[in-house]
């Protein structure tokens, strides 16, 4: 940077930069200083100030203006004669360091800011919208009509609904003596026969059969080592449950094979042909003792907990619900089967393409709630959250009206129990499990 | 060529003798001979080469059974007929063990209200492979007579199995039904197909294929393990996977429009109601007139 001031070649010393050298020579040809300090430290001295009478800055010579050697300075663009003006202004901009900084910095935001839109705040706009657009009642007219019109089939050895005992629902009101004392549901998710992970889970949350109900989202059984014990250890603690596809499966097989008389020779299996290919679910089916299956057989499609306070009303399911239907219209099949729902007709379906049930399903209850809002006192007791399984490729997913509960805990992954006690408070507590699809 | 309408009696005439001779001499029957109440057989001929396909349609109506009938019953007649007929073959295939169970149309109407669409008179049922082949060593052509509640007489239905069955291809497109179960009052019938497994995808690797010779194919595991319901008030056993069926075939909004043709579901009564004829639809859920087999069943299958 010193070296621009080359044309100060004859000022020899200036007092505050009185350490350095100005030599005459030194500047002569190059108009370059030579910044050594240490060799011409003392020859500062041979240049008396007494020979500068006024202000330094009278003696500054231009030199640039005079010296020969710099009358054709070379200039940046050698072809400027050749291109306009503009170009000539818009090649010196984008040359600039400090422009192509700018450029690098505005490009960044720029792009971040369309990847915003177009992956985040776009797709999320028209899926409000898509939502909006499928609970319109115009839509359903222009459709002719929503999913659960029919007059709802029924199934001889599937109970569609069930009540909780009421007298096992957490208090209103959190008790404040002793935490401990107070009653607790145990919302558990899919379990798979994994016993020994039910276990560690129950030990987790310091389960205590006297003050705590357990509540089972279905497909306790099939997949894992022990599905007789984990049905066992439910009898034994009285818990409640809803039928899950696994326990439809082998119980629906089970069925059949008594009525067909195979249920003590497997050979038979063979010898009937096209009877479903369930090898696991049949060898599982001739194990359950028939106190067992008829346990199993008992939990209904539908469990409606009752009401709980920051909940509304609870239900469990399976697999989902279809939205603004009865518990008793909705399809058995649906509801232990579900992963999304079809936006036009409300048809749910067992696919994973398309939008999941639980978006129609929390918008649904979110509009409903906005609705009631000003006409009742305690709106939040007519609105539905649904605590459900099924879906353990989306793991745990906690929304305002929906919380599922499956976190795959037979692959790997974790078992979870969502704790609600006293005056609605709810915990989460998962522990980890062994994967026990490899062998 | 134009044949005379004599002459067309007289060689039917021949024909009848020629075929009952040799249903005499060799105690089988088959298709023409058993005509019961009609000198005429209002069987129409079929499309291509007569004689080919077994099962005929009747010249007045593809849903008639032309050896029964010479004219469709009347609209308010029909949907009556229609539940004894499904009745009284699902009691049947009950009572004998015979794996059955309700496809197309019949399970979307199942669906809808557990009752025959009023606008049509096609049932469709399945059955499986080795359920065809008991049906067809032990009843083929038997008849059954069923009491039904306030008709007098009751009514007599026969089995009758397609003799091309046991050829398990789709390219035999003039025998894609395997059994009909006949009204023989009224020539109504219900269409019975096998369902097989399907040997060419099966050896592609998909170990569960499923095959008709309608030309649909299925997935073992969409239809087994049955499920038990009820249809025309009677139990009847349906595909596990029904939704997913129904919506396959015809479209999702099948399952929730509640318009159809001129007809409308009344979800108060749950009914399918005519709009032209301007008057509630006679199939109201009422008193339920089962019929009482008569005729007894010699053999099982266990």
């Amino acid at each position: 940077m010193a070296g621009t001031y080359s044309n100060l070649s004859n000022i020899p010393n200036i007092s505050n930069l009185g350490s350095f050298d100005y030599t005459t020579d030194d500047s002569s040809d190059d108009g370059l200083h030579s910044f050594d300090d240490n060799q011409n430290n003392d020859a500062s001295s041979s240049y008396p100030l007494s020979k500068y009478t006024g202000p330094l800055v009278d003696y500054v010579r231009n030199e640039w203006q005079i010296n020969p050697k710099y009358a054709s300075l070379p200039t940046a663009n050698t072809d400027s004669s050749d291109s306009p003006r503009w170009i000539q202004i818009l090649g010196s901009i984008v040359t600039a360091p400090r422009f192509r900084r700018y450029v690098v910095v505005y490009l960044t935001v720029l792009i971040s800011c369309w990847a915003g839109w177009k992956f985040f705040v776009a797709p999320r706009l028209e899926e409000h919208a898509a939502l909006l657009h499928a609970l319109d009642p115009q839509v359903k007219e222009e459709m002719g009509g929503w999913f659960g019109a029919n007059a709802l089939p029924r199934f001889d050895d599937i109970v569609q609904l069930r009540k909780l005992e009421p007298s096992l629902l957490p208090e209103e009101s959190a008790s404040k003596s002793d935490s401990s004392s107070g009653k607790r549901l145990v919302f558990i998710g899919d379990v798979h026969g994994c016993k020994d992970e039910l276990d560690r889970l129950l030990e987790e949350v310091s389960f205590n059969p006297d003050t705590d109900h357990l509540i089972f989202t279905g497909d306790m059984i099939n997949k894992g080592p022990d599905s007789l014990g984990v049905v066992d250890l439910a009898r034994k603690y009285s818990a409640s449950c809803v039928r899950g596809n696994h326990e439809d499966k082998v119980l629906s097989l089970r069925h059949n094979m008594i009525a067909a008389n195979t249920m003590d020779d497997e050979f038979l299996d063979d010898a009937n042909l096209h009877r479903g290919q369930y090898t696991r679910e049949r060898k599982l089916a001739r194990q359950l003792s028939d106190e067992q299956a008829e346990w199993l057989d008992t939990c209904p499609v539908i469990l409606s907990v009752g009401q709980i306070k920051g909940m509304g009303q609870v239900v469990v399911v399976h697999a989902g619900l279809v939205p603004g239907l009865d518990l008793d219209k909705q399809d058995p099949y649906s509801v232990m089967n579900m992963l999304t729902i079809d936006l036009d007709t409300h048809v749910p379906s067992r696919s994973r393409e398309g939008m999941k049930w639980t978006k129609l399903f929390n918008k649904h209850q979110s509009l409903l709630s906005d609705s009631l809002r000003g006409t009742f006192e305690n709106p939040e007791s007519m609105l539905t959250t649904v605590i459900y399984g099924h879906d353990s490729k989306s793991s745990l997913s906690l929304k305002t009206y929906s919380k599922g509960i499956d976190t795959g805990c037979v692959k790997g992954g974790k078992l979870t129990a969502l704790v609600v006690r006293d005056g609605g408070e709810q915990k989460l507590v998962q522990v980890k499990c062994q994967d026990h699809t490899k062998n | 060529m134009w044949i005379s309408t004599s002459r067309l009696l007289a060689y039917l005439y021949g024909l009848v003798f020629a075929v009952g001779g040799l249903a005499a001499s060799d105690a089988d029957t088959d298709f023409t001979s058993v005509r019961s109440q009609f000198v005429k057989n209002y069987s129409g001929t079929g499309p291509s080469e007569p004689g080919e396909k077994y099962f005929q349609e009747s010249s007045f109506h593809y849903h008639y059974d032309g050896r029964f009938a010479n004219e469709p019953l009347s609209d308010k007649e029909t949907p009556p007929h229609l539940s004894q007929l499904i009745r009284t073959y699902l009691s049947t295939m009950a009572d004998l063990g015979a794996e059955t169970w309700i496809m197309h149309g019949t399970l979307l109407a199942w669906w809808w209200n557990q009752k025959i669409f009023p606008w049509d008179n096609d049932i469709d049922v399945q059955i499986s492979e080795p359920t065809i082949h008991f049906l067809d060593e032990y009843y083929n052509m038997t008849e059954h007579h069923f009491d039904i509640p306030g008709l007098n007489g009751g009514r007599t239905y026969l089995l009758e199995i397609n003799p091309n069955y046991v050829f398990r291809s789709m390219d035999d497109k003039m025998n894609v039904i395997d059994a009909r179960w006949i009204d023989t009052s009224s020539g109504l019938f219900i269409d019975i197909t096998a369902v097989r497994p399907d040997d060419e995808r099966r050896k592609d690797g998909d170990t569960g294929a499923l095959m008709c010779k309608d030309g649909h194919t299925f997935d073992e595991n969409d239809i087994f393990p049955l499920r038990n319901s009820h249809f025309e008030d009677f139990p009847v056993k349906v595909p596990f996977e029904y939704v997913k069926l129904l919506e396959e075939e015809y479209g999702s909004q099948s399952l929730t429009a509640t318009e159809f043709d001129d007809h409308h579901f009344n979800e108060e009564t749950l009914v399918w109601d005519s709009a032209s004829k301007r008057k509630r639809s006679s199939r109201r859920r009422s008193a339920v007139d089962l019929p009482v087999r008569t005729t007894p069943l010699k053999y099982k299958l266990e």
